[in-house]
């Protein structure tokens, strides 16, 4: 049974600085909270930053976690609100139906597999040169997506693939009075890029440094295929999960802005 | 008391500018209508000359509610003579004649600031029949009736009528709200609270914008007024039910505490 899990960190605790600024050691964390170790299950997390006062991590696990380690070494333990919440997913999972739209949001890490990337790597050159076996090309380079249209192109192509689709803005969203175009205009994607970083952290000291180009999408979904959707509610989008990428959590559809 | 009424006026346009007591180059506007800016307005609709008295209108007393407080608009504002000649200058010559500038100068620059968009109820208190005949005059002006500037005509109807002598405040919180159906959508909630400003002899503000004569020959001093602020709430006449602000709202079931408006991804696991 899934559980999604809301932990609130104290952003003035060393232990919660330390997690915040790689999520290399943040992914250590959340990996502890689950007792069946070495995790072979897929655990997505996302470090939410729709609210700036507050530093958040959802988690979605299959087993039932406990945050108290966490809370204890970067949160505020036995304070009111300190309290990690831990909810069953399932009635989320059996609220999927087709056609039924939902509020989302997704951090994710956008990227593309090229062949021919313009600087490669020594490493790469070699992965390049040499073809895993049995196969007739080498896997192509992963490259970041890095402008808003290649993000959102990506997030469309991704929403196909997963079961959903993301209807146009609201109609009810005119332009003010005296000012309606001639042309009627193209309504747009209920779907804006909220927030757009670089992860930039290492996995040990002195080790490889790792780069991670984020996106985070929030709009409006509708379902096509609710089995895709599931799947993809439970095993995330694009890569770069274990840092955080890929969780697409969904909310009730805000209600409409009443018209006079 | 029932020789006192109130006359109700809306003062809405495109551009309005209440310019109060601004000089030279620079002329500004307040955020709301001045006091000098209405009387004008009611002088205007009567015919009255620039010369003729107002000491009637002054001392009418004047309530303003912001239903819609707009956003302001500089105008860069250029002024030359159309013939190539040099601007006049301020000297005169002995004919009481405007010199030219020396140096000669063509262009002339102003700043000049306006109200875009904004929405006013104005309520205005005094003796009975000489409101009866404003309000007469309002719906048909002998001069244009502009809102603070000439280029600043008003649009919808100015009147909204003559009501009964009250309270000041209590008018302006029984008119009902008068902002433009994009501002209503913007409001959510069955309630709106609106900044109002109403004349008070015991008000802590001092206004300077009561005007003595509107004749051009001495220009206008203006006086001052106490006035008091204060906040009107009325009702938006959105449904209760839908704009989320009841308790009983059908969207009760979203965790209130805490939640984050825009989203909560706990919502939907029914907790």
């Amino acid at each position: 049974m899934p559980y999604l899990s809301k932990i609130a960190l104290n952003p003035r605790r060393r232990g919660a600085v330390a997690l915040l600024a790689n999520p290399h050691c943040l992914h250590a964390a959340v990996m502890n909270g689950l007792a069946h170790q070495p995790v072979t299950e897929r655990v997505l997390w996302r470090l939410e930053t729709n609210t700036p006062h507050r530093a958040e991590i959802l988690v979605l696990t299959q087993s039932r976690p406990s945050w108290q380690g966490l809370v204890e070494d970067a949160g505020w333990p036995g304070a009111d609100g300190g309290e990690p919440l831990i909810a069953d997913y399932s009635p989320l999972l059996h609220r999927v139906v087709e056609e039924q739209e939902f509020a989302f949001r997704l951090t994710a890490n956008p990227v593309q597999s090229v062949l021919q990337p313009s600087k490669p790597s020594p490493e790469q050159n070699r992965r390049l040169a040499a073809p895993a076996d049995g196969r007739r090309w080498p896997r192509g380079v992963r490259v970041a997506h890095r402008t808003t249209a290649q993000q959102l192109d990506w997030l469309f192509r991704q929403a196909k693939r997963h079961g959903f689709t993301i209807p146009p803005v609201d109609p009810a969203a005119a332009p003010a009075p005296g000012l309606e175009p001639d042309t009627p205009p193209v309504p747009a994607p209920a779907v804006s890029l909220v927030s757009r970083d670089i992860l930039r952290f290492r996995k040990k000291q002195n080790g490889p440094r790792v780069t991670i180009s984020t996106a985070t999408f929030q709009g409006r979904l509708r379902v096509t295929d609710a089995e895709a959707l599931r799947t993809a509610l439970l095993n995330g989008i694009g890569p770069a999960k274990g840092y955080g990428q890929g969780l697409l959590t969904l909310a009730p559809v805000p209600a409409a802005v009443p018209r006079a | 008391m029932t020789d006192q009424a109130i006359l109700v006026l809306r003062l809405a346009a495109p551009l309005q500018s209440w310019g109060g007591p601004s000089r030279y180059n620079r002329r500004e506007t307040l955020p709301q209508p001045t006091k000098s800016g209405v009387l004008g307005l009611l002088a205007a609709a009567e015919g009255r000359p620039r010369e003729a008295s107002i000491a009637d209108l002054v001392d009418l007393d004047m309530g303003v509610r912001v239903d819609q407080p707009g956003t302001l608009l500089r105008d860069y504002h250029t002024v030359s003579d159309h013939r190539g000649l040099a601007l006049p200058s301020a000297k005169v010559d002995g004919k009481r004649v405007q010199k030219r500038t020396t140096p000669a100068k063509y262009t002339g620059v102003t700043q000049r600031y306006y109200l875009q968009d904004a929405v006013f109820v104005v309520a205005l208190r005094g003796s009975a029949p000489l409101l009866a005949g404003l309000e007469r005059a309002v719906r048909h002006p002998a001069f244009p009736l502009s809102l603070g500037r000439r280029s600043c005509p008003p649009t919808g109807r100015v009147s909204l009528g003559l009501h009964h002598d009250a309270d000041l405040t209590a008018v302006l919180g029984t008119v009902p709200w008068e902002a433009a159906e994009h501002h209503r959508r913007r409001i959510r909630g069955s309630e709106v609270t609106l900044e109002a400003t109403v004349e008070d002899p015991a008000g802590e503000v001092l206004a300077a914008d009561v005007p003595d004569t509107y004749d051009l020959k001495t220009g206008t001093a203006f006086g001052q007024r106490a006035v008091r602020h204060l906040w009107v709430r009325i009702p938006t006449g959105h449904d209760a039910a839908n704009s989320g602000d009841s308790p009983a709202s059908p969207a009760s079931d979203i965790p209130a505490a805490g939640a984050d408006p825009g989203h909560d991804p706990f919502a939907l696991l029914g907790w």
